[in-house]
């Protein structure tokens, strides 16, 4: 293991000041942390990593989980690239997330910036916008959305108070996919804390600067603010993004199981898990699967490479 | 501040991995299930079933009833809605471990006989386990699939028009049996003109209705392998469906799927709905008109294509305890008591011990029965053929491609096309 290679290249002066006794030492303790974290590593191996070397194999072969795999090479690829279901599938989920990530973030942000500021009852406001986070995943509030979204629902009559009448979000192609936006953004809390703890690290000392050479607050947020906290808002915009490719649960339950109506909340995650469960198209549902990652790693890196650009690290350290 | 951008980094990646490891370990799921035999030998199955409330309190009652039976024989109840039901249902066969009783329908005989999963059930037939005698009206070979018997059914049904009977009289139309398609939209025409509801719900995406229809000009949806049809007959069936959503007398698709779960008659959005008949009973809890049964119309005043179709259930190929699941199997399809609980809950009783032994008194009942009845007599029953395997995927695609349709997201000709193509897929599976 490596850390028997790492022993020899430490600095003489260090060795010669703790002798083989303390090498010993350092392995029993070295061996202690692996055996601690050996179930973590067992469940990583088995569950994680396992199934997907499996997934990978699967996804150039032909698999109905009775019989079994049969090798077909890149067919699945082929057929998937010409699917049009896959390319609704694609298309539903790019537009999910450049909508959906966006809008997000920029609420996070935004009362991130109103909760930073000192004002009585700050843990509780914090706590209160934090609390959808904490629940959003679950399956009840996918119920819960599909009924505030329905017609003659809440949404649908407060619509119509302003003049709008599209008959409720849910059975409409044409809007059902921003209830789904809109239950995202309702979960802005996990961000927004990140958020919050990035403008306490802003000093202080900055925005006096500014403010003395007569800097408004805009020009505070777009100088100083912004640039301060360009870290953590990469390091958010690439969650998001990141888990917006994913999105599932809310899709499914939405949409009664079906990502539909006519196909409009078929996320790429939703036909990925219709081919595999539904259809018992496994090889199909793989060769999807490490599409998806290869496609977030190409994003990934992307915005890596952006940070480039926009991402400031303070100079000092360099 | 001491930060570097390296730390700042290496924190990030630290928050990420802690992210990707939460994300896994919250993957993970446990399941696992033993049927074996216990140090006094008693023996327990698992038995499975897909449906609702009502029918899962009935089926609990008549588990007891056999326990008590049969003291050495433990059942272990699982039950889901029919999607979640077939979902798992196909995982926990492909690794081997089914429940050991479970019940099927035609669509999926073939699909599962072919991945070995089913159980010949004559073998414990002829060893004396269970009775195939007394079932009613040739329904027993439902359950048939190349000589072998691998459902044993429960109950059985055909499809039927619900109407709402206030919209109806209120229009002052009929249904009366031998009326034609042209009839019943003229019908609907005229509630439209009165009462200002749309017709039906959405005939034209149940796959079962158009294979009536098919039945009815000489076809069927499927052969044993295959569709019975032509892209040309779903192209036409599907444009006059469209055309019915344009003119308002089929209701808006977008407030059908609004209703869900409820249905759309019983929401009140048209007067009447395709459905199987002891479905019938839902409509009656849900909605507040009154409900009927009313016949299929007919191209040519006869035929309505109709066949009893049934619920069945069915054993484990590979179940540790073929004989106690034979005997739980004859116990729930002849025993008196059991279709006295059960009622019509999954379509006419099979057999005439639990035909005989249960009297319907409510009215939803009795007009099922009394429906079987009249389309047994019309004499107009066909064949039941088990479909292929794949059936269960081209429903769910007919089903969403017909809704694609109604929403005006797709043209009835590259719709029939899609069905065509993930209909080859689905065989091919």
């Amino acid at each position: 293991m490596t850390l028997v290679k790492e022993a020899p290249v430490r600095p003489a002066k260090k060795r010669s000041a703790a002798p083989a006794a303390g090498r010993r030492g350092r392995r029993r303790e070295n061996l202690a942390g692996y055996l601690f974290m050996s179930p973590w590593i067992a469940g990583f191996l088995l569950l994680t990593a396992g199934p997907m070397i499996a997934s990978l194999y699967y996804a150039f072969t032909s698999y109905n989980l009775f019989t079994p795999p049969k090798w077909v090479g890149l067919d699945n690829f082929t057929t998937m690239f010409q699917d049009p279901r896959w390319q609704k599938s694609v298309e539903v989920t790019l537009k999910y997330v450049v909508v959906a990530t966006p809008l997000k973030l920029l609420l996070a942000l935004g009362v991130a910036l109103l909760l930073a500021q000192k004002r009585r009852g700050q843990a509780l406001y914090r706590a209160a916008f934090y609390m959808p986070s904490l629940i959003g995943a679950s399956v009840s509030v996918g119920f819960v959305w599909r009924a505030l979204f329905s017609d003659d629902a809440v949404v649908d009559r407060t619509q119509k108070i302003f003049g709008v009448d599209v008959g409720g979000w849910i059975g409409n192609p044409d809007y059902v996919l921003y209830s789904l936006v809109a239950l995202s953004i309702w979960q802005f809390g996990a961000p927004m804390v990140i958020f919050l703890a990035g403008l306490k690290q802003v000093p202080q000392e900055l925005y006096e600067a500014a403010e003395m050479d007569g800097a408004g607050p805009l020009r505070r947020f777009w100088n100083i603010t912004l640039p301060m906290i360009s870290p953590v808002l990469f390091f958010n915009v690439l969650l998001e993004s990141i888990h917006a490719f994913q999105v599932f649960g809310s899709a499914y339950v939405v949409s009664d199981t079906r990502c539909g109506p006519a196909d409009a909340t078929l996320v790429y995650t939703c036909y990925l898990y219709q081919k595999g469960f539904k259809e018992a198209q496994m090889g199909f549902a793989s060769a999807m699967a490490w599409t998806l990652v290869v496609a977030v790693a190409l994003v990934t890196a992307v915005l890596f490479w952006s940070q480039k650009k926009w991402v400031h690290y303070e100079e000092a350290a360099k | 501040m001491g930060t570097s951008r390296n730390v700042e980094r290496r924190t990030i990646l630290k928050a990420a991995g802690a992210t990707a490891a939460t994300l896994g370990l919250a993957a993970t799921t446990g399941c696992g299930g033993d049927s074996g035999t216990s140090a006094d030998g008693t023996v327990t199955i698992r038995y499975a079933w897909w449906g609702g409330e009502p029918r899962t309190i009935a089926i609990k009652k008549t588990i007891a009833l056999f326990e008590k039976k049969y003291p050495k024989i433990k059942i272990k109840p699982e039950f889901t809605d029919y999607e979640a039901f077939w979902e798992k249902f196909q995982t926990q066969a492909s690794g081997g471990n089914p429940p050991d009783v479970f019940q099927n329908a035609v669509g999926f005989l073939r699909k599962y006989d072919k991945r070995g999963v089913l159980m010949d059930l004559k073998a414990q037939a002829d060893a004396g386990n269970l009775n195939l005698k007394s079932f009613r009206n040739g329904v027993l070979a439902n359950g048939q699939v190349d000589g072998k018997q691998i459902g044993i059914p429960v109950g059985a049904n055909t499809m039927a028009l619900v109407i709402d009977q206030k919209a109806f009289k209120k229009a002052g139309v009929e249904a009366k049996f031998g009326w034609t398609w042209n009839e019943y939209f003229a019908a609907l025409q005229t509630i439209q003109d009165k009462s200002k509801i749309a017709g039906d719900t959405g005939y034209f995406a149940i796959m079962y209705l158009y294979d009536l229809y098919l039945r009815q000009n000489g076809k069927a949806f499927f052969t044993d392998s295959a569709l019975g049809f032509t892209e040309a007959d779903l192209t036409q069936w599907w444009e006059d469906g469209y055309k019915r959503v344009k003119s308002g007398l089929v209701a808006d698709p977008k407030k059908i799927e609004q209703a869900k779960p409820k249905s759309g008659l019983s929401a009140g959005l048209a007067a009447s709905e395709f459905t199987w008949d002891n479905f019938s009973i839902r409509y009656q809890g849900e909605g507040d008109s009154d409900y009927g049964l009313a016949p299929i119309p007919t191209t040519d005043g006869k035929n309505t294509g109709q066949y009893l179709g049934s619920l069945m259930l069915s054993a484990f190929s590979g179940t540790k305890h073929p004989k106690e699941a034979a005997q739980f199997i004859d116990f729930m399809v002849h025993d008196p008591e059991v279709g006295k609980i059960m009622g019509y809950d999954r379509g006419i009783l099979a057999t005439t011990e639990q035909y005989d032994a249960f009297k319907p008194t409510d009215p939803n009942n009795k007009g099922v029965a009394a429906y079987e009845d009249e389309v047994a007599k019309a004499g107009v029953l066909g064949k039941i053929t088990p479909h292929p395997s794949g059936a269960d995927v081209i429903e769910a695609a007919f089903l969403r491609i017909g809704g694609e349709v109604a929403q005006g997201k797709t043209k009835p000709a590259d719709a029939a096309k899609a069905l065509f193509s993930e209909a080859k897929a689905a065989f091919a599976g």
